[in-house]
């Protein structure tokens, strides 16, 4: 809920400033570059890519941090640039997320099965 | 003359072969794209894979072609690269992550036919072990009834000490401790008792009436005691396994006033003693 006043807080911010350097400047901010890569990270976030990807994670908040610099520098390229690199690698965190619990489940599939087998093979050895 | 010919070919050996060096690096730069495209490449070769992100594949093929278009050395040819490698990772953990899922409906059927195995199996062990109990609670049952049927027929009272077999005076003529002959049919299921029940320990108990000398008495009991045991010895009982007291007339069971009194005392008791826990 908090993270949520606060996120919807900075994209008014990001709007205001985006109608404040349009006026002044030739080139927009890239808007709707930079909304997508912060969403992008929020949605790793909530894969919990924090835990099975933290590099590609960490790699995308930094990106994302320096995009929004270029906005304040007026750097409006290089803004949009930085916000489509740090957004692919969000969405890398993600798939990779995804692909380390995908992995999981099969492995605790995986090592139920070993300790079946274990069992029965006991079992058949024991008593007998 | 010679060697100045000589030095003049290889200065223009050299010239050249810089030349061609020159002309070769600035068109043939490599293009920011390689590492991206040789990944997409490996990712579309891969028949377990190639078929499993085809959305995310083909966004990652456009990503590497842009890639490729950009003016080699730039900044957006770098930039465009970056995005190319990303794309084509995340292609190829969507496929991973595809596989997986994929192969986990196997996985699972697996592992519950196992599980259906296991259960199966205990269930059979229980049986048995069920089938065992009860074989075993029959044989008990019936060891008992057997045991139970060998008391009566040797006449012995079970009490707390063990089973108490009263062997009245007919064993010995008066004064005497031999056994009469004729005697031995009595014994003889004892001996065969104790051969059955050889974890029971016995102990033989000599008793006299009060006619004549109390050490007499506790002698000739004694005595008794001893022939009775030296009997079952030669039937077989080990000797460590039997116990002699004589108790003379110290321990009437009747009065010793009448006949009949006396002829209650004049006695031989055979305590077989109940097996020691540790011994079944």
């Amino acid at each position: 809920m908090k993270t949520q006043i606060f996120l919807s807080r900075r994209g008014a911010l990001i709007v205001t400033m985006a109608l404040a350097l349009a006026a002044c400047a030739s080139t927009p901010p890239p808007v709707a570059s930079l909304e997508s890569a912060r969403q992008a990270v929020a949605q790793a976030e909530r894969a919990r890519a924090a835990d099975t990807a933290a590099l590609e994670l960490s790699e995308a908040r930094d990106k994302l941090a320096a995009a929004n610099n270029a906005v304040k520098n007026e750097n409006m390229l290089i803004a949009q640039r930085l916000a489509d690199e740090a957004r692919v690698l969000a969405e890398l965190a993600f798939a990779r997320a995804e692909r380390a619990d995908a992995q999981r489940v099969n492995a605790e599939i995986v090592e139920g099965t070993a300790i079946l087998r274990e069992e029965i093979l006991r079992q058949a050895g024991g008593p007998r | 003359m010679n060697t100045h010919d000589r030095k003049l070919r290889h200065g223009m050996i050299m010239a050249f072969v810089l030349l061609l060096g020159a002309c070769a690096t600035s068109p043939e730069q490599p293009s920011e794209a390689e590492r991206a495209r040789a990944a997409l490449d490996e990712l579309q070769s891969d028949p377990a894979l190639a078929s499993r992100a085809p959305l995310a594949i083909r966004e990652a093929e456009l990503a590497v072609t842009a890639a490729e278009d950009a003016e080699r050395g730039t900044e957006l040819a770098a930039h465009l690269a970056f995005i190319a490698d990303r794309k084509v990772d995340i292609a190829r953990a969507q496929a991973e992550t595809r596989l997986y899922v994929d192969r986990r409906e196997a996985l699972r059927e697996e592992r519950d036919r196992l599980r259906l195995m296991a259960r199966t199996q205990e269930a059979e062990a229980a049986r048995r072990d069920a089938r065992l109990a009860s074989l075993q609670a029959q044989a008990t049952r019936e060891e008992a009834a057997q045991l139970r049927r060998e008391i009566d027929e040797l006449n012995a009272k079970p009490t707390d000490q063990g089973l108490v077999l009263t062997l009245g005076d007919v064993l010995f003529e008066t004064g005497e401790a031999t056994i009469k002959a004729g005697a031995h049919n009595d014994l003889d299921s004892l001996a065969d008792f104790l051969e059955r029940y050889a974890e029971r320990d016995v102990r033989i108990v000599g008793h006299t009436d009060s006619v004549g000398a109390a050490a007499f008495n506790e002698q000739l009991s004694e005595r008794r005691a001893e022939a009775v045991k030296s009997y079952l010895v030669s039937e077989g009982i080990r000797a460590n396994r039997i116990t002699t007291t004589g108790r003379g007339e110290t321990t009437p069971i009747a009065s010793n006033d009448t006949a009949g009194g006396r002829q209650l005392n004049r006695r031989v008791e055979i305590v077989i003693e109940n097996p020691s826990v540790a011994g079944r």
